[in-house]
């Protein structure tokens, strides 16, 4: 576990150095408040209420989303393993004597522990200059529960992006294919959209799904909704951390004799 | 002038020929782009659509008209994976390196080359696929269509993507001023996610100021929807037009304070 401590540490370390990234990150989660500040305004021009949301709890559930979404830098961990697995360099990872998904994991844990307090303020920021009534929860139950599915959350998509990254020993080039991923992880974990908007049949099978409780059902319940579905929630997202870790295994049993250091 | 033009036209014959010999070589991710930017626009659909469901109208504007939106946006943002994205995004890397010196010794305009050298044939599906959404969105509006109609819609597709290619040759050419332009290249990101989801009618203040005006994508597919659809007003044309001219005019006089300013590799 030390040593994974230490992965983290110097990750944590490692992000000091590109502080105008930080600063841009920061920055940057305004694009998505902004769309929906001008979206919403105009649609609860006429509306006073849209799927249960008035404007300042859909422009709070955008604000958690969007705090959510950034934390999540998970896509670093498929980037950095397929740009390796390409050029023959992923033996780096092969011959410490960590696991190798272990140090993913630490190397997210580095990264989000630093992003954590930035992104914080940032989202108070904009809540400032929005001038947005903001709608929280609470209940410490809910917060303590909704934490937990954020981790599991946080946790899933650091396994799924290791897995997509490991299918580059068998498909070579997922540049692409991660791209679309993005679009897609984009709008099925409601930070485009909240998916209550969607009709009811498409939700209910969206639950079936781990996407459902990454960015979504946390927003919702952090804002004061859907409690009832926190302890499904919270199961159903491990029991998918739990399935993607065997899909790991067995990827990588399957296809780490493919990998022959030399690059393509 | 002819002669200028008929010169310029074989080069960009020869670069395309050249570029599909090249394509030919690397046929892995051909489609590539037409996959990546076709589900994004198909998901952007979708999320307005799950919007529609809800409510009537944002603004002004019923779901047809978002839905043209959305189709001409698509269409303006293939036309420019077909034609010039690949070859223009390669100017920062060129400066650095040195290897823009090659560009200026041949007997040729460098930003013709870097325009045509690197077409992208597989993004063609993404100009079908617009032109699916552009006459799905049609039929929703429900507006009688003429001729005329078309082809004004047409032309500001045009001058529309000639903005396009402006903002991107402006932001890339920073690069000959400063060491990384990276920060402006995310400006130029997030500027295109907002207004690739909102249109321009829901910008006011300060906002249409940024997104119409300063940095114009809120105008690029706004202004040809609002064509077809019969909502452009004399005023709105005038402007669109303006703004176009104005963009042409900085994208030449950067363009060319920057090649002044090249010091090759050492740049």
């Amino acid at each position: 576990m030390r040593k994974y401590t230490e992965i983290a540490k110097i990750y944590i370390k490692a992000q000091l150095v590109w502080r105008a990234d930080v600063a841009l990150n920061m920055v940057f989660t305004v694009t998505r408040i902004l769309f929906a500040y001008l979206l919403w305004g105009a649609i609860f021009g006429t509306n006073t209420e849209v799927a249960g949301f008035t404007f300042y709890s859909m422009l709070s559930y955008y604000i958690i989303s969007a705090f959510l979404n950034q934390l999540d830098m998970s896509g670093l961990i498929s980037n950095e393993i397929s740009t390796r697995i390409r050029n023959g360099t992923y033996s780096k990872y092969m011959i410490i004597p960590v696991s190798i998904e272990k140090y993913f994991i630490a190397m997210e844990v580095g990264v989000v522990a630093f992003y954590l307090a930035f992104d914080f303020i940032a989202a108070m920021v904009w809540i400032f200059i929005f001038r947005i009534k903001f709608i929280f929860t609470t209940n410490v139950v809910t917060i303590g529960c909704t934490f937990l599915m954020i981790l599991l959350g946080l946790l899933f998509m650091a396994q799924l992006n290791y897995y997509l990254g490991l299918l580059t020993l068998k498909y070579q080039e997922i540049g692409m294919f991660l791209m679309i991923k993005n679009n897609i992880v984009a709008f099925v974990t409601g930070s485009i959209v909240p998916l209550v908007l969607l009709p009811k049949i498409y939700v209910s099978i969206m639950k079936l799904f781990p996407f459902y409780y990454i960015t979504y059902l946390p927003s919702m319940l952090l804002i004061g909704r859907y409690q009832n579905e926190m302890l499904v929630g919270l199961i159903v997202i491990f029991l998918w951390c739990v399935i993607i870790q065997i899909l790991i295994q067995v990827t990588w049993g399957k296809y780490r004799r493919k990998y022959d250091g030399v690059g393509i | 002038m002819i002669n200028q033009i008929k010169k310029n036209s074989r080069v960009i014959s020869v670069l395309i020929k050249i570029r599909f010999q090249n394509l030919m070589m690397f046929r892995l991710g051909f489609f590539g782009p037409f996959f990546v930017d076709g589900s994004l626009f198909l998901i952007q659909l979708i999320v307005f659509q799950t919007i529609y469901l809800k409510i009537d109208r944002i603004g002004t504007w019923g779901r047809g008209e978002m839905v043209l939106y959305i189709g001409t946006f698509s269409m303006i943002n293939a036309i420019n994976m077909f034609i010039y994205f690949f070859g223009v995004i390669g100017i920062p890397d060129k400066i650095k390196s040195g290897e823009m010196d090659l560009y200026l010794t041949k007997p040729i305009s460098p930003l013709l080359r870097l325009t045509f050298e690197k077409i992208n044939p597989g993004s063609f599906p993404l100009i079908i696929m617009s032109a699916f959404i552009i006459a799905y969105g049609i039929n929703l509006v429900n507006i009688q269509i003429t001729i005329e109609k078309i082809v004004v819609y047409v032309f500001w597709i045009i001058v529309m993507s000639i903005l396009f290619y402006e903002l991107e040759v402006i932001i890339r050419s920073i690069s000959f001023f400063v060491i990384s332009n990276s920060s402006i290249t995310r400006i130029e990101e997030a500027g295109l996610e907002l207004c690739m989801q909102l249109p321009g009618i829901a910008f006011y203040g300060v906002y249409k100021l940024i997104f119409c005006c300063i940095l114009p994508y809120g105008i690029m597919a706004t202004i040809p929807v609002q064509s077809l659809v019969g909502d452009l007003n004399l005023t709105g044309a005038i402007y669109g037009v303006m703004v176009v001219v104005g963009f042409t005019v900085i994208t030449c006089l950067i363009w060319k304070r920057g090649i002044k300013n090249y010091n090759s590799a050492s740049s």
